[in-house]
């Protein structure tokens, strides 16, 4: 089966954003075959080069999403003189093309100025309809004429954002766009749309895979709805991150206006609503992405949660160690059973001196305790900056205390770097202590925590992020921004040996099943198998022989079946409602069904998927009434 | 199953929270009285939204009141005690601690152009679900979109008070200027050179003077045309090829079509410097007209509205931008012609100069195709004549040599290249005025 994995930013560089996961993946998977589709973010990460491929990966293809230093975009001079001049120095588009450009621009736009009125669902209102028709038109011509980079630098783009963010009902904000408003959006949006003048939509690119599985979603993801758009590729998206919300966060810090910010809000969320909708499965990487998921539309018959797995072998050793001694960190004695070890890079969401503060609490009461903090060496001067002020703010709260009369004075908070030539590796770094502390305020799926757990170790941590689903019980939490709530945890596992070991062990035992690369790898095989079976995507060119004459058995018969044949017919579901008008309401009523079944039912597909009108049954089984048209009273 | 063994003191570990570094967030962990005695609701402490949602009691010693306890997450209907009326009810506690948290967040919510920003942001800042329903909301999304409905509407910026623009950089401008008098200074130091020289050496050597002075002429201009407010970013196309042409007919045009037209060519024939000499002379003040263009066109962008309202007020400054230029032009040309004895100010150089000016201005502003369609016309406009004139000789083609005969008649025989570029900088202004009137045409900068 031939994958295609889509990625921004990520796998086959050697700076990319999730590479090792894809890396993962597509070693682990070798009964696949897989084509890289790869979108760059900036010259320096072309220029860092990729990492090493395995045999799996049959074609790389890539593309910038960034702009050359001098600001050109390739193709722009590719424009005869007369026809430039002729077409005021705008777009080569013919009037026809002009007018499907200015069409679906025009319904992009007023799709992401106007926002849903309140109470709609995502993906529900008059807008989400709008914007697939405008994104799928431009795309359309971008796929068969080109020039749309140019096209939305032009006037005639800036023209059309004006009208739309005057538009009645747009958001306040947007109303009060002015001109240099309107050209930083247009900029935005060329650049937003730029996977839709990629050269990657044609039957041997991504007209040629099985399935498309985009790496993240946002800019990736675009050209895995386009595959679907264009070929029925299905599609499978995975999100370890919100992109939505990555876009929220990184959008506050530049130096946009506010229209121009509502505006790219209002594309980024449609942009996702879409995504979601067409994606034949959604994998968020914890709860928490599923639950933006669902905000933004996701339906959650499509999602399955699929937790990063990671790699237990290292940690091997100290958590065997772990449960064969029972008491962690008795072991190997290098740490001692009232070492805290906080791991982790350096940085201020990690919140080290609320950590730093709950240890001077945890001294006051256990007077022997000791705290090792390991870190990542740190980058950038924001985290240089930080570690300067954690190690003051150490001194000053544990100046060093002599042991004895001769007896140098040693503080009880120790710094030492991770990879260092003398510093321990991580497993030794878990290994060295009897509770790991994790105080961080802001954490997305929390690595260093199922590092611990690997390791068998009790865990304090802080209730963010994923923290609480990933712990499930077998550490404590305690909430953010609290130290003394922090250092009571600690004091409470400090004295308590034998619930130290309890929690260590159930914390191993709830990562070797949870978090582990075989688990991730068989996750996404089933998906996979599971995508193809249900949506295998039929080629003409796969039915008939060299001469042009069918192949016999090309076409299996269920091929030709309304709906999937496996599930109940229309007799077996519940009749409508008496009040109910039989039609169009009898559709909703089906999907609450399946909806409301699907927790216990992970392999249904979803409701969507029925309405949908099929190819004609062609006489085959042709009473098996489907649901299209919805008419199954 | 969560194992939660300290919520029960929660209530003073808030207190004794140290803020030494918290990222901008000082402030709001820690809020005077102060800030949360606005309002007519009877405010006590604001809840820490860092304290969990399951707390089986509130921090009495805090308020100094009985406070009840916030219900259970899976009993609170969302969003019911936001609009309460204060004292209608019986609970007790802080009556709107939507308000507070909304004051905390204020920088957040005042910038969020969506609900989902605030919600992005109030999680950046390690509010989780369980938080919020101490806010008596389900998740952080319905607390979000509160906050983001009771934001009271915003205060727009004043238009222009964006970050203001890098200050005027003198040093790149001097560095300009001094670039674009360079051209100027090569053809007059040549010209020094051969008038001063006249009668001293040989005509090989002042034929080399030339040659010198020309390279160096055409260097000095490249670089002033590479940097500045000349630039083009897209590059000029074949717009060079032409000017070279233009010029070239510039100097010695009038020459030949006259030996043309008196049966010739015969001969070598003088071309008149002088207006080569104006020309680069002018260099200088068109990098200044385009610059003083371009900054006003931005004052001008960053000021309006509406796209209409932009054309109408850049048109103007287009003009006198042009107007500017000419003004710098004409006397140049005319102290050139004064200087090298080339008898008054010829109006095909003064034409030649709007229409390298104006195809310089669009190529500037990265549309550099229709000042080259100019030029090209212009060329071919100044070698038709010529090749009409001898193509008349031929037999049976002799009308074709009337109209150049009659504009020649009319206006002696500058008025070829007057005609040629006249027209083609009349026209290429006209364009100039609709395409520079365009948004899109200023994002470069």
């Amino acid at each position: 089966m031939r994958i295609g994995l889509l990625t921004d930013g990520g796998y086959p560089y050697a700076t990319g954003e999730s590479r090792l996961w894809c890396d993962r993946l597509v070693r682990g998977l070798p009964q696949h075959e897989f084509d890289l589709f790869a979108l760059s973010r900036s010259a320096h990460q072309e220029d860092q080069g990729w990492v090493r491929l395995p045999h799996q990966v049959s074609r790389v293809r890539t593309a910038p999403l960034w702009t050359p230093e001098d600001g050109t975009l390739r193709g722009s001079g590719e424009r005869g003189l007369l026809a430039r001049l002729v077409t005021g120095g705008e777009q080569s588009y013919g009037r026809r093309d002009r007018n499907r450009f200015t069409e679906g621009l025009t319904a992009l736009a007023t799709a992401i100025c106007t926002p849903d009125e309140a109470g709609t669902a995502a993906g529900t209102g008059p807008g989400a309809e709008l914007f697939t028709e405008g994104l799928y038109g431009l795309a359309e011509l971008a796929r068969e004429r080109g020039g749309l980079h140019l096209a939305l630098r032009s006037e005639t783009t800036v023209r059309i954002l004006e009208a739309a963010s005057r538009a009645r009902g747009t958001g306040r904000t947007v109303q009060g766009a002015t001109v240099p408003d309107h050209l930083a959006s247009a900029a935005e949006l060329e650049r937003a749309l730029r996977p839709l003048s990629l050269d990657w939509y044609d039957q041997e690119s991504l007209g040629a895979v099985d399935l498309c599985h985009a790496a993240s979603g946002g800019a990736a993801a675009l050209p895995g709805l386009l595959a679907k758009r264009f070929f029925g590729v299905p599609l499978l998206v995975t999100e370890h991150g919100v992109p939505l919300r990555a876009h929220f966060l990184a959008a506050s810090d530049a130096s946009y206006g506010t229209p121009v910010r509502a505006l790219l809000a209002g594309f980024h969320g449609r942009l996702a609503t879409e995504v979601y909708r067409q994606a034949a499965i959604v994998t968020p990487g914890n709860t928490h992405v599923r639950r933006w998921q669902q905000r933004c539309g996701a339906d959650p018959a499509k999602q399955r949660t699929v937790y990063p797995g990671m790699a237990a072998e290292r940690f091997g050793p100290v958590g065997e160690d772990a449960e064969r001694f029972g008491t962690a960190g008795e072991g190997d004695g290098a740490g001692g059973p009232d070492t805290l070890v906080w791991v982790g890079r350096i940085e201020p969401a990690k919140d080290l001196i609320a950590l730093l503060h709950a240890f001077a609490e945890v001294r006051r009461t256990e007077p022997g305790g000791q705290l090792r903090i390991f870190g990542a060496p740190a980058e950038g001067d924001e985290a240089a900056t930080y570690l300067a002020h954690c190690k003051a703010l150490a001194a000053q709260l544990f100046p060093g205390e002599a042991t004895g009369a001769h007896a140098g004075g040693v503080s009880p908070v120790t710094f030492e770097e991770i990879g260092g030539p003398e510093g321990p590796d991580l497993a030794e770094a878990y290994g060295a202590g009897g509770v790991i502390v994790l105080s961080s305020v802001v954490e997305g799926f929390p690595v260093s925590l199922v590092e611990a757990m690997f390791c068998g170790r009790a865990t304090v941590s802080t209730d963010v992020g994923a923290v609480v689903e990933v712990i499930g019980g077998t550490g404590l939490v305690v909430p953010p921004r609290n130290p003394k709530a922090l250092a009571d945890a600690c004091v409470a596992l400090l004295r308590d040996p034998e619930r130290r070991a309890r929690l260590g062990a159930a914390a191993r035992a709830r990562a070797l099943e949870l978090f582990t690369v075989e688990q991730n790898l068989a996750a996404f095989g089933g998906i996979y198998l599971e995508l193809i079976s249900h949506t295998p995507v039929r080629r003409e060119a796969d039915t008939v022989d060299a001469h042009g004459d069918p192949l016999p058995f090309a076409t299996p018969p269920e091929a030709r079946l309304l709906g999937h044949w496996t599930q109940p017919g229309p007799h077996l579901r519940p009749p409508p409602g008496p009040g109910q008008p039989v039609g169009v309401a009898a559709v909703p009523s089906r999907a609450a069904v399946s909806g409301g079944r699907l927790p216990d039912r992970p392999g249904e597909p979803e409701p969507q998927h029925m309405r949908e009108p099929e190819p004609e049954p062609e006489g085959v089984c042709a009473v098996a009434a489907g649901p299209a048209g919805g008419g199954d009273a | 199953m969560r194992d939660h063994p300290t919520s029960d003191r929660r209530g003073a570990a808030m207190r004794d929270h140290p803020t030494s570094d918290r990222r901008g967030m000082a402030t709001h962990d820690h809020p005077t009285p102060a800030l949360h005695d606005h309002g007519d609701h009877p405010m006590t402490r604001p809840d820490d939204p860092a304290t969990p949602a399951a707390a089986p009691e509130r921090p009495v010693s805090a308020s100094k009141r009985p406070a009840s306890a916030p219900e259970r997450p899976a009993e609170i209907p969302p969003r019911t005690t936001a609009r309460r009326a204060p004292g209608g009810s019986a609970r007790r506690g802080p009556a709107d601690p939507v308000k507070s948290l909304l004051h905390h967040h204020r920088d957040l919510c005042e910038r969020a152009v969506d609900p989902l920003e605030i919600a992005a942001g109030l999680e950046a800042h390690g509010l989780t679900d369980r938080t919020a329903a101490r806010y008596r909301h389900r998740d952080v999304f319905a607390l979000a979109e509160e906050l983001y409905a009771r934001m009271p509407p915003r205060a727009r910026e004043p238009v222009g008070a964006g970050p203001p623009g890098p200050g005027p950089d003198t040093e790149a401008r001097a560095a300009w200027t001094l670039l674009a008098l360079l051209p100027g200074a090569a053809c007059l130091a040549t010209a020094g050179v051969l008038r001063v020289t006249e009668g001293l050496l040989g005509d090989g050597t002042r034929a080399l003077v030339t040659v010198v002075g020309a390279v160096l002429a055409c260097l000095a201009l490249r670089a002033c045309l590479g940097r500045g407010p000349l630039r083009a970013p897209e590059g000029a196309g074949r717009a060079g090829m032409y000017g070279c042409w233009l010029l070239s007919y510039a100097v010695y045009g009038e020459e030949l079509l006259a030996q043309v037209m008196t049966g010739g060519p015969d001969g070598p024939w003088d071309g008149t410097p002088a207006p080569l000499l104006g020309l680069t002379a002018a260099v200088a003040p068109a990098a200044w007209c385009a610059h003083l263009f371009t900054v006003q066109a931005h004052r001008r962008l960053s000021g309006s509205r509406a796209l209409e309202e932009f054309g109408a007020g850049v048109r103007p400054l287009l003009l006198a931008a042009v107007t500017l230029f000419l003004g710098a032009l004409l006397p140049l040309l005319h102290l050139a012609g004064l200087g090298l004895g080339g008898g008054g100010t010829p109006v095909g150089a003064v034409a030649l100069g709007v229409l390298f000016f104006v195809a310089r201005l669009l190529a500037a502003h990265g549309l550099p195709e229709p000042g080259t369609v100019a030029l090209a016309a212009a060329c071919a406009v100044e070698a038709g004549a010529p090749a009409l004139v001898l193509a008349a000789r031929l037999p049976g083609l002799e009308p074709l040599a009337r109209p150049v005969d009659a504009l020649v008649s009319a206006g002696g025989t500058g008025a070829v290249s007057a005609l040629a570029c006249g027209g083609a900088a009349l026209g290429l202004l006209l364009h100039a005025a609709l395409a520079l009137s365009r948004a899109s045409a200023h994002t470069r900068t």
